[in-house]
């Protein structure tokens, strides 16, 4: 019983910052239907970015996530600006292949900057973990937990609340309904992009101190975040978030007691089986929003 | 398209260890041919009938396996106390058993183009090609993980006067990959060039039109993606038979991104596009070798790639014969004829 | 990388300075090493201390009186690289002596290429017992297998209290790590020892946290752990925060030092099997060896805990050379011969070969000495 207890806390924890990756993604197929491998490369320039600024400039940890979260915002606003903006977006395969020309170019930058050596983020937090009867917990994963489900209560109520939220659930309904009503389409698209980029560099910058940082997590982490999209079904938001934590738990109990060394073939397995018998995923139809 | 051109291309390339006998040279050039093979395969449901498969290391791994496994033999536990013993089979049915495994694989994706589309089917074939690698990195019983699957014997082949000779030396694997690529090209050359294979074009170009007058659409689709799926089988097993190792790293998605930026960069839907784009990309790491690193030249691929998507999107050969074109347009003639653009002379 | 180019060309400047010109050609010696990719780590630092012997080398005179040149090429930490990586090598650069490669699929790769083209290869990193048992005569390794490992370990089983009663296994799935728990397991049973859990783990996997709870409450006292650097910082740091009771051993001759920087909870310890421990040069067989090459790797500029692996480079060129002086030319077949003659005084000990393998074919062997070092706060001390 306690062994479960712990795989379940696990699974929150890891749960909370797929779900950061899983929206983030999610808004920026959903509205601009861009197959956007670079995600995962996102999600590792918020790791290295947070690993640069604690280890070079000696910035203390919570900030670092914060500056990694405007480097995301940034470079998603200017590849959105650069890369897509010339292109027709029906073009799903051209888009499809700028996007992993990207991935290639950011993995390998990382790669001649960092190093292949895989980095090890310093945090604040002492390495002594909290117990709780037979379940013990390391306080960055507490920390990491709290400032995911955080951001996504922002999220929430930032979607759900202003204006803007509006505007950008209009379009992911209908993209020439929303134009017409005098939605600017154009800057919803740099928004979503930015936005959905700097999620996954949070994502990263989160993950990274439980883990490692290398330059070749982003392949993993681009796949998981499709995943947990097509997990939750393309239109909803709720159900990305969901998908997030589902994938976590459908990882950590089948790398358990069914087998560890496929650990992380459950994503892709959830992909196929997904695809294949429920396409349009496990909740809420396509219209639902949040 | 052009016989005299292509014969002329082929003899060139066939006298080319005549010419350049460095056997260092002609193992590059093998390499290249091997990859120019699974491009061409790729084309053929890329290009030409228009479907997202981004999971192709799938099929060159799997023809890759099976031909490997095959032609080595196996004895794995299946449960139950049983076991399936296979034993060792000639290499040339081994290579044929690859193809057709292979081709069989290319049929259930073709299956699953149709219940999932666009972007959604991208995800899948590469989810795909990872649960590949996923299965040949832990089935150790069967594939022996990451250890690989060494001394895998040649394809050999019989020579009268020599009796069976073992093709091992650099300027037998290329003619052999040379042999395997004319026969791949013709293939796809002859299917596009079909009724069958104008059909397929209509497929990609537009789907429901097709289907409305009468395209038998599911058909041609799996016919496509059954006959490059078996080229790239072929490719697979060219490759196990000639570098005699394999490991799981086959079913790397950084191998499907190289056949695709041969493809795209070259031309896709194209005949001679995975040819150019192959000659480039995969000449490029071996002449850049030392010169720049490797993670230099991938930029630099990824880079290119980029531009000619957004400025050459139709690749490469099309932009030459367009140029070509434009070259011998009788605008352009008499322009250089008479010394001055029209276009001044219109102002 | 930056560092390494700053060495080479103060190298170049101090080859020029302090030495004279080179009479005749260089003596070109191949190295396949894996620079980048998933092992990229150990890669560079048994380069790093190939460049370390060459330098010294060529200090010193050279070898034969001609300048020493290593043929760097880079096997990407992947097998079908690794025979590019040799025939690179062999028919283009023409080396007629290779260093490599590395890890036991590399090598494994590597090894029908040397038989085809009669190159000796000397291989200083790769453990797994079919790399000798091939039947390849041109193969001469420095590094132990991990039989012998195992039994080099059985003679520090006394230096664990509390001793040594139960042990589980955690290993990474391939050749090495599957390899290394049979190994142990059969020492072990050897010795009274009982076995508990073995557990796997793939090789880029993060996430060692399910294998970890299952090795939770198993009863042993001791958990052995086989993988490389990145894989055992996270191992060691996620038992810790799942407050495993096992104490930990890793075995395979790679040290954690991302975890010399952020060491785990307060008073936690572990132990390390290496083949040399710079923490403890003195307990070297031959400590002034040693200690001469710690001198040199950090006026170089290298990073401290790469020292572990870096050694396996500069004792395996410093075999090589000494094969081609006794053989007193460089052709591939009489390298080969004077390999098996070799008596070098490494970092690690004395090298010299002995027959292992089938009759007729057998490969060279060399039985090295290891070290335990344990890891506590940040400091490592000698077990």
């Amino acid at each position: 019983m306690d062994q479960i207890l712990q795989h379940v806390i696990n699974a929150m924890v890891l749960g909370s910052t797929y779900a950061l990756l899983g929206i983030g993604l999610t808004i920026i197929f959903g509205i601009m239907r861009v197959v956007n491998f670079a995600h995962g490369e996102l999600y590792t320039l918020g790791a290295y970015t947070a690993y640069g600024m604690v280890t070079l400039i000696n910035l203390d940890f919570f900030s670092s996530i914060l500056v990694a979260a405007l480097i995301g915002m940034l470079i998603g606003a200017l590849i959105e600006y650069v890369f897509l903006r010339r292109k027709d977006l029906k073009n799903i395969d051209e888009v499809m292949l700028i996007m992993i020309g990207i991935m290639i170019i950011m993995q390998n930058l990382e790669l001649m900057i960092w190093g292949g050596v895989a980095k090890i983020i310093p945090t604040p937090f002492s390495q002594d973990p909290i117990s709780m009867g037979a379940i013990a917990i390391s306080p960055t994963r507490v920390f990491v937990f709290c400032i995911s489900a955080v951001l996504l209560v922002i999220f929430y109520l930032g979607i759900e609340r202003t204006r803007f939220g509006l505007a950008i659930r209009a379009t992911f309904q209908d993209q020439d309904a929303a134009r017409i009503v005098g939605v600017n389409v154009k800057r919803i698209y740099t928004v979503t992009f930015a936005l959905g980029s700097a999620m996954a560099a949070v994502a990263g910058a989160l993950l990274a101190p439980m883990f490692v940082a290398t330059p070749l997590m982003g392949d993993l982490a681009s796949l998981k975040a499709f995943a947990i999209v097509i997990l939750g079904g393309l239109g909803s938001l709720g159900g990305a978030a969901l998908g997030g934590f589902l994938l976590a738990f459908i990882e950590e109990f089948g790398a358990s007691y069914i087998s560890s060394a496929y650990r992380d073939a459950f994503g892709f397995l959830v992909i196929i089986v997904v695809m294949l018998f429920r396409p349009q995923g496990l909740f809420a139809a396509k219209e639902r929003v949040g | 398209m052009n016989w005299k051109l292509f014969a002329i291309f082929v003899a060139i390339l066939g006298l080319f260890p005549f010419l350049w006998s460095d056997p260092y040279v002609l193992s590059v050039m093998g390499s290249a041919g091997i990859m120019i093979i699974a491009a061409i395969s790729l084309n053929l449901l890329l290009g030409y009938t228009g479907q997202l498969s981004l999971g192709h290391a799938a099929f060159f791994g799997i023809g890759a396996y099976t031909s490997a496994l095959m032609s080595l033999g196996f004895d794995i536990d299946i449960g139950f106390g049983m076991s399936w013993q296979v034993d060792a089979k000639p290499v040339w049915m081994a290579f044929a058993t690859a193809i057709l495994v292979t081709a069989f694989f290319g049929w259930l994706v073709g299956k699953l183009a149709f219940k999932v589309r666009g972007a959604y089917f991208v995800v899948i074939t590469i989810s795909f090609a990872q649960v590949m690698r996923m299965i040949s990195l832990n089935w150790t019983d069967l594939t022996e993980g990451p250890m690989g699957m060494i001394s895998i014997p040649p394809l050999n082949l019989w020579v009268p006067g020599e009796g069976l000779i073992n093709l091992t030396s650099k300027a037998a694997i290329y003619w052999l990959v040379l042999a395997v690529g004319v026969i791949a090209y013709l293939l796809v050359a002859m299917l596009v060039n079909s009724r069958q294979g104008r059909a397929m074009i209509a497929l990609r170009e537009n789907e429901t039109l097709a289907t409305s007058v009468g395209i038998p659409v599911t058909y041609f689709l799996s016919m496509a993606a059954i006959i490059s799926a078996a080229i790239a089988g072929a490719a697979g097993g060219l490759y196990a038979h000639t570098v005699r190792i394999i490991d799981p790293d086959v079913f790397l998605f950084i191998y499907t991104v190289t056949m695709v930026i041969m493809v795209v960069a070259g031309g896709k839907g194209t005949l001679g596009g995975p040819i150019i784009g192959g000659l480039i990309f995969g000449l490029m790491p071996e002449l850049l070798r030392g010169v720049v690193q490797p993670e230099v030249q991938w930029v630099i691929y990824g880079i290119t790639m980029i531009i000619i998507l957004l400025f050459l999107p139709r690749g490469l050969v099309p932009a030459i014969y367009d140029f070509i074109a434009w070259l011998r347009s009788p605008v352009a003639i008499s322009q250089r004829k008479t010394g001055h653009s029209l276009a001044k002379e219109a102002n | 990388m930056a560092i390494s180019k700053r060495y080479l060309a103060s190298l170049l400047v101090g080859t020029l300075a302090a030495t004279p010109v080179w009479a005749a050609d260089p003596i070109k010696i191949g190295v396949s090493q894996p620079l980048t990719g998933a092992v990229a780590a150990s890669g560079n630092y048994v380069t790093n201390g190939a460049r370390i012997a060459a330098a010294e080398i060529n200090e010193k005179g050279g070898l034969l009186g001609r300048e020493v040149e290593l043929i760097i090429e880079d096997n990407k930490s992947n097998p079908r690289e690794a025979v590019n990586a040799a025939e690179k090598l062999i028919l283009s650069d023409k080396v007629p002596v290779i260093m490599g490669a590395w890890s036991s699929t590399y090598t494994l790769a590597t090894m029908p290429k040397l038989e085809e083209y009669g190159v000796p290869m000397v291989v200083e990193t790769s453990s797994s017992s079919k790399i000798t048992k091939a039947g390849n005569p041109w193969i001469f390794r420095i590094a132990p297998t991990s039989a012998m490992e195992a039994q080099a370990f059985a003679k520090k089983l006394d230096n664990f209290d509390p001793p040594i009663k139960k042990v589980d296994f955690l290993s990474v799935n391939n050749d090495w790590g599957l390899g290394a728990s049979q190994e142990f397991e059969k020492m072990f049973k050897a010795n009274g020892i009982e076995i508990g859990r073995k557990e796997t783990v793939s090789p880029d996997t993060v996430d060692l946290s399910a294998q970890l709870s299952a090795l939770k409450g198993t009863g042993s006292d001791t958990l052995i752990m086989t993988s490389g650097v990145e894989q055992l910082t996270l191992g060691i740091r996620q038992a810790a925060d799942q407050r495993l009771s096992q104490r930990i051993v890793t075995t395979g001759g790679s040290f954690p030092e991302p975890l010399l920087e952020s060491p785990g909870p307060k008073g936690y310890t572990s132990s390390h099997l290496l083949f040399f421990s710079p923490w403890t040069p003195e307990s070297s067989v031959y400590p002034d060896i040693a200690g001469a090459f710690v001198d040199a790797w950090a006026e170089a500029g290298y990073s401290f805990p790469g020292l572990s692996e870096g050694f396996r480079g500069y004792d395996g060129i410093m075999t090589i050379a000494a094969a081609i002086e006794n053989a007193g030319s460089t052709e591939p077949d009489a390298i080969r011969e004077a390999l098996w003659d070799v008596q070098v005084k490494g970092v690690n000990g004395d090298i010299s070969f002995f027959k292992d393998g089938p009759e007729g074919k057998e490969s060279g062997q060399n039985e090295p000495n290891v070290y335990v070092v344990q890891l506590k706060d940040g400091e490592v001390s000698a077990q």
